[in-house]
């Protein structure tokens, strides 16, 4: 387990990560969303023991990385933004490289390597020197290096970046595989890649977390506030009014007006989303009013990531954090 | 630490640089020796191999930051710094990697000046002690300028404008007893004295006389440790101030 408390990171007078805590088990995923230059690449720095904090703890399995870091780093492999590549080396010089530096017994370094090199399809590659490569091979072989000697905690700073469609897909397969014997720390500004691969996320901008969680649970938490959208043929007034008056319809936010006398509304609700709506068929059809199209809109990782990184922190405190977001919860309990 | 010295190692041994910097080395070293041949004294038919050295110890300034200049920088522009600084492997045991490293591809370049010695005693007669002592001498002075080389490498990630910067360095450092004999200077005698503590070339004067005085070895090997503690507090204190 990875105890990361109240990390703090100052360039001269700016502050980069502020006061920041969360943990990370013993495996699973932990993803890392933050629009850029939130402090994503900072933090992870800070936890490979790269950079050093300027406030705060980092504590790998209770080892704290400023006062061992010897010890501490055995436990991690990094995978930086840039690959750490030499581009002077062969591939399989490299692997050597970074097997010894890691400290892997010699009787057990060639299988070693020819494990990782034979996760990230790079065999084919390995007497190549590394400035002939190209960028996603490049990124592959700096993958390589990370998960080599099986490091406890594996962090990955954007590894699909610059990777075509099918090596993403296989970056990931390799992530999730990696869950078994590994946590996984995991960047990312692209949020279906977060919400496939992860078990947790934690949202950061501005140095600041803005929450940590499951995906369900975040998601969850802005489902309160659904958005459901129907398309009717008939009476404007007359559908306007149906409508308003079905339980759990908080307000009728827009009503366009479309071709062949149809009208599109765009509604809040408050309550059962799949109760509303059957309620509100019920009510219409009743009413002799042609219902052309009818669909909630579920808010998804994309909407709760957008809606937190504009919000201002007032709190550190997930528990707090959350109420913030979605006061509605607090009040049902 | 073997991992990081032997990787410095492929990195000279396995490009042409080691070779073409030890090429360099002894095309210097055979032309002075051919000079110095060449002004033999007619009488008594005597050349000095402390001469040549002391005309190397000049070509040092040019030969050892070419050397020296990627130590670091190299590091820092391609991002492989991180690689090295997030293993499990100390900044002090990184920087003593790299420094025994750079003084193996001196020790063979030093190597080969051997063979005009050897040649010269198949000929004639070489006064031994003075020869050992004066190579001791210039090993010294190289593995000195090889830290203050890797210092300065570990302050940009330029590696040309490393080059450039130890080649200042190391002029300043060669010619610090020369300065110090100037009028301007003569007239603080006490920054005079602390310059002239800092010489390298009276030092080495002892050496390549046959002398090996606990002094000088002392000043040569505290350097060293001074240039290389340097080079740890460098680059910890760029870890720190990153941004």
């Amino acid at each position: 387990m990875i105890n990361i408390e109240n990390l703090t990171k100052f360039y001269g007078n700016n502050r980069a990560v502020n006061n920041i805590s969360f943990t990370i088990n013993d495996n699973e995923i932990l993803g890392f969303l933050g629009p850029n230059g939130a402090g994503k690449s900072t933090t992870m720095n800070m936890i490979a023991g790269y950079l050093p904090m300027s406030g705060g703890t980092v504590k790998i399995c209770g080892t704290d990385i400023s006062k061992d870091p010897v010890k501490a780093k055995r436990k991690i492999g990094y995978l930086p933004q840039d690959p750490p590549v030499y581009p002077d080396m062969r591939v399989k010089e490299y692997m050597a490289f970074c097997a010894g530096l890691k400290k892997i017994p010699r009787s057990q370094r060639k299988d070693e390597i020819q494990r990782v090199m034979e996760l990230l399809k790079i065999t084919d590659v390995k007497d190549k020197l590394i400035k002939n490569l190209s960028g996603g091979y490049k990124r592959r072989v700096g993958f390589a290096q990370a998960i080599l000697g099986n490091p406890e905690f594996v962090i990955l700073d954007e590894p699909t970046v610059g990777l075509d469609p099918n090596q993403v897909i296989e970056v990931r397969n390799i992530i999730r595989e990696l869950k078994k014997s590994h946590s996984v720390i995991f960047s990312s500004h692209i949020l279906s890649e977060v919400s496939e691969v992860c078990d947790r996320v934690v949202i950061i901008n501005k140095g600041d977390i803005r929450a940590v969680d499951t995906i369900e649970n975040l998601e969850r938490s802005f489902g309160k506030s659904l958005v459901l959208h129907i398309k009717v043929k008939g009476s404007k007034t007359k559908s306007a009014s149906i409508i308003e008056m079905t339980k759990g319809v908080k307000e009728i936010t827009s009503i366009d007006e479309e071709e062949g006398g149809m009208f599109s509304f765009t509604t809040q609700l408050d309550g059962d989303a799949e109760e509303i709506r059957r309620e509100m068929m019920s009510e219409l059809i009743k009413n002799k009013v042609d219902i052309a199209e009818i669909y909630t809109e579920k808010p998804n990782l994309e909407n709760v990531f957008i809606e937190l990184i504009n919000r201002p922190v007032r709190s550190n405190r997930m528990e707090e954090l959350l109420n913030d977001v979605v006061p509605e919860e607090k009040e049902e309990k | 630490m073997f991992s990081i010295y032997k990787k410095e190692l492929q990195s000279f041994f396995y490009t042409p640089f080691a070779y073409a910097i030890t090429a360099l080395f002894l095309l210097l070293f055979t032309y002075m020796f051919n000079v110095s041949i060449g002004n033999i004294e007619q009488s008594t038919f005597q050349f000095s191999f402390t001469e040549i050295f002391y005309n190397v110890i000049f070509y040092f300034i040019f030969l050892i930051p070419i050397m020296t200049m990627r130590t670091f920088a190299d590091e820092r522009k391609f991002g492989t710094e991180v690689l090295l600084m997030t293993s499990p492997i100390s900044v002090l045991k990184i920087v003593l990697a790299k420094f025994l490293a750079n003084i193996t591809v001196f020790a063979f370049m030093i190597i080969g000046s051997g063979l005009f010695p050897i040649v010269t005693a198949m000929n004639g007669e070489v006064v031994v002690s003075q020869l050992v002592c004066a190579y001791i001498g210039f090993f010294c002075w190289g593995a000195m300028y090889i830290a203050l080389g890797m210092l300065v490498s570990s302050f940009t990630e330029s590696s040309i404008l490393a080059g450039i910067l130890g080649e200042l360095a190391m002029f300043i450092f060669l010619f610090i007893d020369d300065f110090s004999q100037t009028e301007f200077i003569a007239q603080y005698p006490k920054l005079q004295s602390v310059m002239y503590a800092f010489a390298a070339q009276p030092r080495f004067a002892y050496f390549s006389q046959g002398f090996i005085r606990l002094s000088d070895l002392v000043f040569f090997i505290s350097a060293i440790v001074v240039l290389l503690a340097w080079n740890f507090v460098s680059i910890e204190r760029r870890r720190w101030n990153r941004g």
